[in-house]
């Protein structure tokens, strides 16, 4: 079949109102969900795959898709209004879209996460289609010891958020670390900081950390001094997003995109690390640097392109090798077999008509996402100029709902409330949480992989260095570690010499 | 506080937690089976070096903190009254243990409602009456949405169910 | 604030005297159904698919919940800790009550705590490699394995993957399948699957449902299904076929388990309701597409089932000194 029959094919499977409705819902269940932190693109997904087993495949799969770019976008609307992120993928865009929505630009800040996902959602998309096959083999080569070395340079992230000190930044890293080593050992399942406690043995939840970090403490803040705020404005303003302003993000977007598109690409990863590289990528490299973190506008449009450049890419390893690439598409592979299609290459020879009809969806998709988006930013935007007297113990509530809906545990509540302690001692003591909250992520997978690799070797070092994609990310590390020194020292010595002009 | 106590305090902080792991946490609450073949491949060993490198980041912080410059003017407290910022921290840590334990006996929504109620009352909330009429009905709404739209188990407690 | 609590306390009366008039109407509310694996695993699948015709079988409302970690513990703790008044259920499955509670000294239940009601779904386990591993049989993989160098993959210390890797190659003559052969485990059944395939580990052993589509695809060859009835798609000899019975035992199932106090009468009331369920033709059309065998199991049948394969699995685990205590 030519690539137009195989087009044409595609469309006729979802040229009807059937499909479209159900991608226009899902895309609207997605943002609903992906906004009510806790809820998250996972377990909207999750909820919506019951109802799809009585559809045509197609449809149903498109209703899941839809739900999964809905999600990932939705979940930045709670963490540039309320601080806390809707979906793990969002964390970065925390970073600088609440101190925008703290100078009242919330409205503008919501606009640019819109259009810097729906244009990373476009790029993804293409790239699914364009690139399937060619990215799925070179995914393929991904084993434990390319893994090993690609987190260990994701890691470099840290000293892109780490903000005035990069000692604090490596402390809150370690933390992170730290805590994320408390679970069952996975390699020999003996228990580490448990206590015997079966609630520890999971480890702590991810979402119930997250959430402790980043909202629990606004509130702590508030609770510390209830008037700090008093007489700030924080009303969403008319501000929106301009042109020039999208023109200006513009390379950070597409960097962002193909960030997450590569990222997404290699299962396992996931859409919060690539957000995060993407995010301090732009931050390197703008000139407005001393400004991330602070309401820099980039950052929320390089974080936002970073994550939804993940969804679409994250279909390659599903679609063209079978293997899911995080939790959302194994759940989306489950509709698939029920259906009694089975991804894997044979699917782009047996079910061609479905894969260019899944293909011509997506493209679709994100056309809806950009409309029900700005639909909802307008529903969701008043929450800016709720008085902080009763957002505040309203997003207290919020949270415990949410994190306890994440996996029906009380437990979780009691992990958030903890964190949410250790989040404002950081907070008075000026540790950044992004780092934290990086090293929370990556550093399993780092030792996970290192050990794996271990094991396949025999305890030889000598793995890690197999291979082409090994070294290349050995070089990066290196080229980026000493560009970090390098800076440190260049700061060090500026702050010593103002310092001596103080004194003379 | 400024950045050179900071500094120092959490350079000490840092080097005790990394000799409170190295010494007595992770020896143990880190259990390996004594039939591993190689050190790299040990539960343990991930934990120490997590644990040496805290330490060593933490005698960073002291170190540096040596030729940075002295604050030329202390700067201002950020609350008027210390005594009464601690004793409202106190109040929420209370707050906070109390929810934990009434989750499973009085239930989600009830629970919640006493956690808005007091949390408004404490930060002194400017519009007491949204904050009231919020702490009832927002439980309430989330439980309907968290239980009849996304069927999640929401926790009824002992005494009294909602359908 | 006075009122509310006299309110409560008036409930709470009311509460206590609606608990114990149990039995002949239960159920009078929605029953939780905990089901300790992740959203899209073959547990999940598996519980959301008998929901529907289970729910219209009881009449009220079943509230899924997932609780998952540590392998299926943090659920199934839940579940052992909740009161035995059939409100709270569990899905339980494979790894979670007989693998797991064989292989972990540490595991915070044993199978003593959990009352049975039914298994009603059994997963052919099958052993696949490479297409390209130049491996085609099991004699081939032995033969291999005196060479050194091969791995199984695993999703995870204590999965049922982890027990049929060692199992398989015992069974067909490796003496000590711990030092011959390296376990590589991974994070979850699809990087298990992920790690055969791009050549992290030689082989791996698990349901046919996970297999099904790699196989049908040309990725992996599966060299063993280790029921006695071959499996459709699968072109591998049967465990019967090769003369090792001693493999049957080596199943997926999934069952529903209440707290070790669950009334009589209650059991009996879902060994009916499952009955009713398992009927159902959509239910069984969609289970059977995945590759699974739907089995009803009377209590007392799932009892002695799950206890003989616990039996097995433990013999196992001494012999070989698997058995995790720290």
């Amino acid at each position: 079949m030519s690539f137009i029959d195989s087009l044409l094919a595609g469309l006729s499977l979802v040229g009807n109102f059937e499909s479209f409705l159900a991608l226009g819902i899902g895309v609207a269940i997605g943002v609903i969900g992906g906004a009510i932190p806790g809820l998250s693109a996972t377990m909207a997904v999750a909820l919506t795959l019951p109802f799809t087993f009585a559809m045509q495949p197609i449809t149903g799969i498109l209703l899941l898709l839809g739900v999964y770019k809905g999600g990932i976008f939705g979940g930045s609307i709670p963490a540039i209004l309320i601080k806390t992120p809707g979906t793990p993928a969002s964390s970065a865009t925390v970073l600088d879209g609440y101190p925008l929505a703290e100078k009242g630009q919330a409205g503008k800040a919501l606009g640019m996460a819109l259009w810097a996902s729906c244009t990373a959602d476009v790029i993804s998309n293409l790239s699914l289609i364009l690139f399937a096959g060619w990215l799925a083999s070179f995914a393929l080569n991904f084993g434990p010891p390319e893994f090993f070395t690609l987190m260990l340079f994701s890691l470099t992230i840290i000293a892109g958020v780490s903000g005035e000190s990069l000692l604090r930044g490596a402390l809150s890293a370690m933390l992170g670390l730290l805590l994320a080593t408390i679970g069952l050992d996975l390699i020999y399942g003996t228990n580490r900081f448990t206590f015997g406690d079966p609630n520890m043995m999971g480890g702590l939840n991810f979402i119930a950390v997250l959430i402790g970090l980043f909202a629990i403490p606004e509130i702590l803040a508030m609770v510390w001094n209830p008037r700090s705020h008093d007489g700030t404005t924080r009303a969403i303003g008319k501000n929106w997003v301009t042109f020039s302003e999208y023109k200006k993000s513009f390379k950070s977007i597409v960097r962002g995109s193909f960030i997450g598109v590569f990222l997404g690409s290699i299962p396992g990863i996931g859409a919060a690390p690539s957000a995060f590289l993407s995010y301090s990528e732009a931050r390197r490299t703008s000139p407005n640097k001393e400004n991330f973190g602070k309401g820099e506008i980039e950052g929320v449009a390089a974080s936002e392109a970073g994550n939804n450049g993940v969804a679409g890419a994250t279909l390659i390893p599903l679609l063209a090798l079978g293997v899911p690439g995080d939790v959302i598409t194994a759940i989306i592979i489950g509709a698939f077999m029920i259906h009694g299609l089975q991804p894997g290459p044979m699917m782009f020879i047996l079910n061609v008509d479905i894969i260019y009809g899944l293909f011509i969806g997506l493209i679709v998709s994100s056309v809806f996402l950009f409309l029900i988006g700005s639909v909802a930013i307008r529903g969701f935007k008043y929450v800016a100029d709720i008085p902080r007297g009763v957002l505040f113990p309203a997003v207290l509530v919020l949270c415990v709902y949410g994190v306890f809906a994440v996996n029906n545990n009380i437990f979780d509540v009691g992990v958030m409330f903890a964190m949410g302690w250790v989040g404002f001692v950081m907070l008075r003591y000026r540790i950044p949480a992004a780092p934290f909250l990086i090293a929370f992520i990556l550093g399993p997978l780092l030792e996970d992989n290192f050990r794996q690799a271990m094991l396949m070797s025999g305890s030889s070092p000598l793995i890690l260095f197999r291979g082409p994609i090994t070294w290349f990310f050995w070089t990066m590390t290196a080229i980026t570690v000493v560009a970090i020194v390098h800076t440190g020292i260049r700061a060090t010595r500026k702050g010593l010499d103002q310092h001596k002009e103080n004194e003379e | 506080m400024h950045n050179r106590t900071i500094q120092v305090q959490l350079g000490i902080g840092a080097i005790l937690a990394s000799a409170f792991l190295l010494l007595i946490a992770i020896p143990n609450w880190v259990s390996s089976p004594s039939n591993v073949p190689n050190i790299i491949l040990s539960p343990l060993f991930w934990p120490n070096t997590l644990a040496g490198l805290t330490g060593i980041v933490g005698l960073g912080l002291i170190l540096t903190s040596i030729p940075a410059p002295k604050p030329v003017t202390e700067e201002a407290s950020d609350v008027d009254d210390r005594a009464a910022a601690y004793f409202r921290l106190l109040a929420m840590a209370i707050i906070m243990a109390l929810t934990m334990f009434a989750l499973p006996r009085l239930g989600m929504v009830w629970t919640s409602m006493l956690a808005f109620a007091s949390v408004a009352l404490l930060i002194k909330t400017s519009h007491p009456k949204a904050a009231l009429i919020s702490a009832v009905v927002m439980p309430l709404v989330l439980y309907l949405f968290f239980a009849h739209v996304a069927g999640v188990a929401i926790p009824q407690g002992l005494f009294v169910r909602l359908p | 604030m006075k009122k509310l609590k006299l309110g409560m306390l008036g409930a709470a009366v009311l509460g206590f005297t609606a608990t114990a008039a149990l039995a002949d109407d239960y159920p009078e509310r929605p029953i939780n159904m905990i089901i300790p694996y992740g959203a899209g695993g073959a547990t999940d699948i598996s519980a959301r698919t008998i929901a529907e015709p289970l729910g219209s079988a009881v009449g009220k409302p079943l509230v899924m919940a997932n609780v998952t970690g540590a392998g299926g513990a943090t659920g199934s703790v839940a579940v052992q800790n909740a009161k035995g008044d059939g409100y709270t259920m569990l899905f339980a499955r494979v790894g979670s009550h007989s693998v797991n509670p064989a292989m972990k000294a540490t595991l915070p239940y044993t199978l003593d705590d959990f009352r049975f009601v039914t298994v009603y779904e059994i997963n052919p386990v099958a052993c696949a490699v490479r297409v390209d591993s130049g491996i085609d049989s099991m004699d081939d993989l032995v033969a291999k394995v005196g060479e050194g160098g091969v791995s199984y993959s695993s999703s995870g210390v204590g999965s049922l993957l982890h027990l049929a890797g060692v199992m398989v190659l015992k069974e067909f003559g490796v003496e000590n399948p711990l030092e011959q052969a390296t376990h590589i485990p991974q994070k979850g059944g699809g990087a298990a699957a992920t790690a055969v395939l791009n050549g992290t580990a030689t082989f791996l052993c698990t349901n046919s449902s996970a297999l099904a589509s790699f196989v049908s695809n040309g990725q992996l060859k599966p060299i063993l299904v280790t029921t006695a009835e071959p499996v459709a798609g699968f072109d591998a000899p049967t465990a019967a076929d090769l003369g090792k019975p001693a493999l049957h035992q080596l199943v997926g199932w999934t069952g529903i388990a209440g707290p070790d106090d669950l009334p009589d009468d209650v059991a009996t009331k879902w060994g009916d309701w499952m009955a009713t369920a398992t009927k159902d033709e959509k239910f069984r059309g969609t289970m059977e597409a995945r590759g699974s065998i739907i089995e009803l199991m009377s209590p007392e049948d799932a009892n002695v089932f799950i206890q003989g394969q616990y039996n097995t699995f433990r013999k196992l685990v001494d012999e070989l000194g698997m058995r995790i205590e720290g």
